[in-house]
């Protein structure tokens, strides 16, 4: 996904707070200093008379990331709406807290979640290395995370933690689904690529792995400048002659419009079919791809078009609220609600320990949306689908051509 | 050596600076008692402010030494760079691998930080200091911009994009600091103690010399310097004074990701300091506050607005702060406010 | 030899559709540094201003809008730089880093704007009808709206050039460039050069933000990766001339597509290495311009 500068509004609060009060505010925000042994922040500060829990909700709402935190938010939402506003019969507070695009912002922002926002848990992050930044200041605050999308492998495995979790996916999860699939289907020699950074790296060699293991063949790669590429021309012309059958692609945002848009204005879409990894034709990109777009498969842990009556129930809900079609993030931002709505009912109060705890403990989230999935290892073993872009009356949609089974992270 | 020559263009600024310190003399005693107030309640701090906030001052002192090792090469040797991030980031790298597979210990690791800034700066300054103006503006550029892609592209040692993560807590003689209140005092005693070292050099009669240099390269060529000579050391050092920071930073993110050492952070440094007033040390500092205030401790707050107002904060400092913050206080920030471009370039 | 340029000529000529597009992104640019003194780091954030231009003209579903978004972001881009130059007045006998914090303040909030107005998702925009398609290029297919690029880049850098070197506003642009005080004692307004220079400098750069939508689109970020391109594309020419500006966009079009082609492991690199390189090289540019120099 790419990186760059940030946007939104102009908002009155903007200009209140601009002042010299800002320093003042931020300093002397309370007493009692910085030296005590254990800070009175997060974890236990939560108000268990009251019967509320305060919920920090990281989302980007500035940056290019900030389709993907507006989704998060509205599946967030949805969530608590349909559930009176309370989960496991707490109240919700929600407090929302900007990522922007990367660790820079994402970790101040946690930062102070932790320490002046008093959650009891949070929820959120889209980067990978934000959630990989504030893995260790959770983990000593003792406020669970739910990471409701970034996708690197190490955020449940080197830099596991009893008080990190995830409702998304990882990178290599979705990507193996495809190598495994395609090298079923005995399809040829395909040529891989994806950008030049950790994930598309993590892509690559999870699709690579799983497709070479099933007695598939590589017939090229090429990793290309991440967040500069505006023009895949280069990339694309070694492709032909590689005699590759088929590509498998992980673009996201910016660069997925450009991508699927080029392949075909470059006349290989109608002679090396485009495969990816699901996030190529995912959300607002889709519309912008356009008639390039139709044909395109991928594999991904949801589809607006799978057909279950959770999803059903879901799309429909998502559609009445917000006038729109539901997308991935607001599914992982769904699902996470879900989850700790089962945990706080679990547990026996909303310190972190109970909460980790209550999660812990959640068995088969059998009515998600996306078909029931649990955690292992702390994210989610899932159903994997194999999608295709259709025109359906002019809208395009992610069809479900297959159910490729249920995937653990690799 | 000192310069004892008549500045170039008979600026006040510049008269106070061939002088050898930037400051006026009869401002010395209230400065001095400033100081010394500043100081105690700086040091004080985290007795009195949650752990946000002296986290949030600790990362504003951190970028406020950043900020003035850049101004060493902007405001006081006259050339822009736009890509001192990439020192920062090599001694944030630094220290973060020495604290993960050797020691954490606080003074290791930032000195350690501090060599491979200056060593970095060597390896490239030599080349970057022949050109002056934009065009040093644009090399520094692209020397920045390799160094990102660098620590982007050697994903098994930096991480790459997920950055380099699980940095141990800073120690001092074996003991990890945990709570914030101790990291900033740590923090705060290298920022003062590298602040004094800048100081120092800005005030030496070398500083007299690199003012010399910006003010009129060819002058002091023909009194018998060689500006090359004086440029690089200035490079270099400040390339250093960055690693150090950058050090710092490892220490107290504990999380080190290629964009610390790209053009987005180059470039709101060099705004920083403008902002603040180039030339004077302490006038960036604060620019630095600014800067790190708007964009990490305010703008996550503002829904996205963040950037809208550090847009605003510069046009309208433009206009309302033409000597930047330190133009405030009254002192002459016209050192480094010369007309460069065409002078620059030619 | 010939097997090699032969496997080669789809990125070749890809090499010169990029160029020419960064030539009409990056001239204006050159133009108002090198005649102007103005650094404008609101160029990318203008050049953006019109490839929304075009999302809001739906210039890809017909001729008309096309034109009519040309035409709208000439427009703007003239009064853009009208305000500018009001703007920069001022800071006429400041430091040009003071105009970097300024320009750069100003780009920060056009394009805040931007989003709110147009949001935050990724635009595509389609090349206007008959130009959609792809021509055979050699046996491989090539984007139609690409090879126009090549055409309208080479025209425009002769219609500039002509106006710059061959009409009396050229001689007074270059008068006024090689001696401000001169051309004042002569009766004439430096303020209403530098509007012109100006307004036509950022005029380009929301033309070109027009042409590129097909090819780059329109998304918030993208004016901050243009304004890069542009920088580099007018330093590693020499500041301030229109041949090295157009030398400069032919060599990054050819590095950014051939070079990327025939290197693609150092892909990430080509660029900044390039520019690294010239100005090791060449500390001012290929072509240093008659009036950076004097």
């Amino acid at each position: 996904m790419p990186k760059h500068r940030a946007h939104p509004l102009l908002g009155h609060r903007l200009l209140r707070g601009a002042g010299a009060g800002v320093l003042v505010t931020a300093l002397a925000a309370c007493g009692g200093g910085s030296l005590g042994g254990d800070d009175g922040g997060g974890g236990g500060g939560g108000g268990e008379e009251g019967g509320t829990v305060r919920v920090g909700l990281v989302i980007p709402q500035a940056g290019v990331y900030t389709p993907l935190g507006e989704d998060m938010q509205q599946g967030w939402e949805l969530f608590l709406e349909q559930n009176g506003g309370e989960l496991g019969g707490y109240t919700v507070e929600t407090v929302t807290a900007d990522e922007g695009e990367g660790p820079d912002t994402g970790v101040p922002a946690v930062q102070r979640l932790l320490t002046e926002g008093n959650v009891d848990a949070m929820v959120g992050i889209v980067n990978s290395a934000t959630a990989l930044g504030v893995a260790e200041q959770v983990t000593e605050a003792q406020v669970p995370l739910i990471v409701a999308n970034a996708g690197a492998e190490a955020v449940t495995q080197d830099a596991a933690s009893d008080y990190v979790w995830r409702s998304s996916f990882t990178n290599k999860q979705v990507a193996a689904a495809m190598g495994e699939h395609l090298a079923a289907e005995g399809i040829g020699p395909v040529y891989v690529m994806a950008p030049d950074y950790a994930a598309g790296q993590e892509v690559v060699d999870g699709f690579t792995e799983a497709y070479t293991a099933g007695g598939g063949t590589v017939a090229g790669q090429a990793l290309t400048p991440f967040g500069t590429t505006q023009d895949f021309q280069p990339f694309l012309s070694a492709i032909q002659p590689s005699g590759a059958a088929a590509t498998f692609v992980f673009y996201a945002g910016g660069e997925a419009v450009s991508f699927v848009q080029q392949y075909d204005a470059f006349g290989l879409k109608g002679s090396v079919p485009l495969y990816g990894s699901g996030f190529l034709t995912e959300g607002s990109v889709l519309d912008a791809q356009g008639p390039s777009a139709v044909g395109v498969r991928t594999t991904l842990h949801y589809s607006t078009e799978i057909d279950n009556e959770a999803n059903a129930e879901f799309v429909q809900a998502y559609q009445d609220a917000y006038g729109e079609l539901p997308t991935t993030y607001a599914l992982q931002a769904y699902d996470a609600a879900n989850v700790l709505d089962r945990a706080l009912e679990e547990a026996g109060g909303t310190s972190g320990e109970a909460i980790v705890e209550g999660l812990d403990a959640v068995e088969e989230v059998e009515d998600s949306p996306r078909g029931p999935w649990t955690f292992t290892n702390q994210t989610p073993e899932q159903p994997i689908y194999l999608r295709e872009v259709v025109d359906e009356g002019g809208t395009l949609v992610n069809a479900v051509v297959e159910d490729l089974g249920v995937y653990a992270q690799p | 050596m000192t310069v004892d020559s008549p500045p170039a263009r008979g600026t006040p600024g510049a008269t106070a600076a061939a002088g050898g310190t930037p400051r006026r003399r009869g401002s010395r005693p209230l400065a001095a008692v400033l100081g010394l107030v500043l100081l105690a309640v700086l040091a004080a701090v985290p007795l009195f402010v949650d752990p946000f906030g002296t986290n949030t001052l600790s990362r504003i002192l951190v970028f406020a030494l950043f900020a003035m090792s850049l101004d060493l090469l902007v405001g006081i040797t006259g050339l822009p760079s736009l890509g001192h991030a990439a020192w920062f980031g090599i001694g944030a790298y630094t220290a973060g691998l020495v604290a993960e597979h050797w020691t954490a210990e606080g003074v290791v690791t930032v000195l350690l930080a501090a060599v491979a800034g200056a060593v970095g700066a060597a390896a490239t300054g030599w080349l970057a200091v022949r050109s002056s103006g934009v065009f040093f503006l644009m090399l520094t550029l692209a020397i920045g911009e390799l160094v990102h892609q660098l620590a982007q592209s050697a994903d098994t040692v930096t991480g790459g994009s997920n950055g380099l993560f699980g940095i141990p807590s800073i120690r001092v003689a074996g003991t990890p600091l945990t709570l914030a209140g101790y990291v900033y005092w740590f923090v705060l005693a290298v920022v003062l103690l590298g602040a004094l070292g800048l100081w120092l050099v800005s005030a030496s009669p070398f500083g007299a010399a690199l003012r010399g240099i910006r003010d009129n390269e060819a002058r002091m060529r023909s009194l018998g310097y060689t500006p090359f000579r004086y440029k690089y050391a200035a490079f270099v050092l400040a390339g250093g004074f960055a690693g150090l920071a950058g050090g710092l930073f490892a220490g107290l993110v504990r999380i080190v990701n290629p964009s610390d050492a790209g053009f987005s952070t180059s470039a709101l440094l060099l705004l920083a300091v403008i902002l603040g007033g180039a030339g004077t040390l302490w006038g960036p500092a604060l620019g630095a506050a600014v800067v790190v205030l708007v964009r990490d401790t305010y703008g996550p707050t503002l829904e996205g607005h963040g950037p809208l107002l550090l847009g605003v904060v510069f046009v309208l400092a433009v206009y309302l702060l033409p000597q930047g913050v330190a133009g405030l206080a009254g002192v002459r920030a016209g050192i480094g406010r010369r007309r460069p471009a065409r002078e620059g370039s030619s | 030899m010939i097997g090699w340029f032969d496997a080669n000529l789809v990125s070749i000529l890809n090499g010169f559709a990029i160029g020419s597009l960064l030539f009409i992104l990056a001239v204006g640019l050159s133009i108002v540094f090198g005649m102007m003194d103005v650094l404008n780091l609101a160029h990318g954030a203008f050049f953006l201003v019109g490839s929304y231009l075009s999302v809001t003209f739906l210039a890809g579903a017909s001729w008309g809008g096309f034109l009519t978004a040309l035409g709208v972001a000439a427009l703007v881009g003239l009064l853009a730089g009208g305000v500018l130059s009001g703007m920069t007045e001022p800071l006429a006998r400041r430091p040009i880093l003071d105009q970097a914090l300024l320009t750069l303040g100003i780009s920060l909030i056009v394009a805040e704007v931007l989003s709110i107005v147009y949001g935050n998702d990724v635009r595509s925009v389609r090349p206007p009808p008959g130009l959609r398609g792809s021509t055979d290029v050699a046996g491989d297919a090539y984007p139609t709206y690409r090879l126009l690029l090549i055409g309208i880049g080479l025209a425009l850098a002769l219609v500039v050039w002509l106006v710059v070197e061959r009409t009396s506003v050229g001689a007074l642009v270059r008068a006024s460039v090689a001696d401000r005080e001169m051309v004042s004692a002569m009766g004439i307004d430096n303020r209403k050069v530098k509007v012109a220079v100006l307004g036509l400098g950022s005029m380009l750069a929301t033309v070109a933000g027009v042409l590129a939508a097909p090819v780059y689109g329109a998304r918030p970020g993208l004016d901050e990766t243009i304004l890069l391109l542009a920088l580099v594309v007018i330093v590693i020419g020499g500041l301030g001339s229109i041949r090295g500006a157009l030398i400069g966009a032919l060599v990054i079009g050819q590095v950014e597509s051939l070079g990327r082609a025939l290197l693609p492991d150092l892909a990430s690199f080509i660029l900044f290495g390039t520019l690294a390189l010239v100005l090791v090289v060449r500390p001012r540019g290929l072509f240093a311009g008659k009036v950076a120099h004097s």
